[in-house]
């Protein structure tokens, strides 16, 4: 059977303050995903080795990992691809909390600041709401969002300043302001319009690159930068 | 759960050579350093023109060094490759939809490739003539 050298970034923080790496020989056919190759050195070679995962099929966003220095889902990404010695690490942009463990507390954060819930006071607000297909189409492809954080680690301004509410965060803000059934656009905007908001995206662009579910971050950000100006203009002339 | 934070690796200076993405990225944000450069020689050239003809003379001869003639080339090159890359983004950002259908991105990006040639032609015509 063929086998594969992985060289994973190992953090114990019982045991040492600084990370390292640990190379193992796992043995691969054209089915083995990166997270079934960590599996395999859980099971039968390392029982301390630490990351997450749970329905290995790319819709609990939990596995991903830095693949070759690339933000990737464990279970979407096949030894098979990468030729030579593989390299994994945690996501890049978090703190790092055991092996390939990082806290998301920062991101969670920024999704729960955006309110990403359909915000509707009406009176028939209990009455079924109706969609075209049309608004459906609207805001369909930034509502396929698994929370990965994958694009968080590709993107340089959210390493830069972590207070960076971030691509996932403003697709979901525009997600809903682009609903029809929503009517919480202006308390959202109060968030897209902060500085830690759109407009510190400078479009480098990777975070849609890197997106496992095709949802195109990036787009939508900029997308709110359009909404975050008109905002900006109608409130000048409001007062 | 309690705030224990192992380790936060930081982000280097030079982040950005180490993905060709980023790299990329810092090439088409560097693509103002030229242009910075050929809008410094067009106020100058105002600024001899009203300064009188000795004057103006002189910044036409510097106009005419090669060296001048290169960085405004490269000037040229970079404002077409950004314009390029604003293109292609250009539909993501502003998708546009005629009749509840959305226009194709192809159509959009090469609209304003057929833009930049409308403005080449009548440039060229406008300051043609005059020769
Ligand atoms: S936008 Fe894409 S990369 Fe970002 S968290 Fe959602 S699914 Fe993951
Ligand atoms: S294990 Fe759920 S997305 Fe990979």
């Amino acid at each position: 059977m063929t086998t594969k050298r992985l060289s994973i970034q190992r953090y114990l923080p019982e045991q040492s303050k600084t990370p390292f790496w640990q190379e193992f020989e796992v043995p691969f056919d054209d089915s083995t995903s990166i997270l079934e190759a960590l599996n395999h050195i859980k099971e039968d070679m390392d029982g301390s080795l630490s990351y997450r995962w749970s329905c290995r099929m790319a819709i609990c966003g939990s596995c991903g990992v830095m693949v070759n220095g690339e933000p990737k889902l464990g279970c979407k990404s096949f030894l098979r691809e990468y030729p030579g010695t593989i390299s994994i690490e945690p996501l890049a942009h978090f703190p790092v909390q055991k092996d390939l463990i990082i806290d998301m507390e920062i991101f969670l954060e920024h999704l729960a600041a955006v309110q990403p819930y359909l915000i509707n006071d009406s009176q028939d607000s209990n009455q079924t709401h109706k969609q075209t297909p049309a608004q459906l189409a609207k805001y369909l492809t930034f509502s396929d969002c698994i929370n990965c954080g994958l694009c968080y680690s590709a993107c340089p301004q959210f390493g830069l300043n972590p207070e960076f509410l971030g691509p996932a965060a403003l697709t979901l803000a525009h997600r809903y302001n682009l609903d029809s059934r929503d009517q919480g656009k202006a308390q959202r905007m109060v968030q897209l319009n902060r500085e830690e908001g759109v407009w510190t995206c400078t479009f480098v662009g990777y975070c849609s690159e890197v997106c496992p579910k095709s949802v195109d971050p990036a787009a939508a950000v900029n997308q709110g930068k359009v909404e975050s100006a008109k905002d900006l203009l109608i409130n000048l002339f409001k007062r | 759960m309690a705030k224990h934070v192992g380790y936060f690796p930081e982000l280097k200076r030079n982040w950005w050579l180490k993905n060709r993405y980023f790299t990329l990225y810092m090439v088409r944000e560097a693509t103002v350093l030229p242009l910075v450069f050929f809008i410094a020689c067009l106020l100058a050239g105002l600024y001899s023109l009203l300064q009188g003809q000795q004057s103006f003379q002189g910044w036409l001869q510097f106009m005419q060094n090669p060296i001048t003639i290169v960085i405004n080339l490269l000037a040229l090159v970079a404002s077409l490759f950004h314009a390029a890359t604003f293109f292609t983004l250009f539909p993501r950002v502003m998708p546009l939809r005629v009749g509840g259908k959305a226009i194709p991105a192809k159509w959009i990006i090469l609209g304003q490739w057929f833009g930049v040639l409308l403005v080449m032609v009548l440039f060229a015509w406008v300051f043609g003539r005059g020769v």
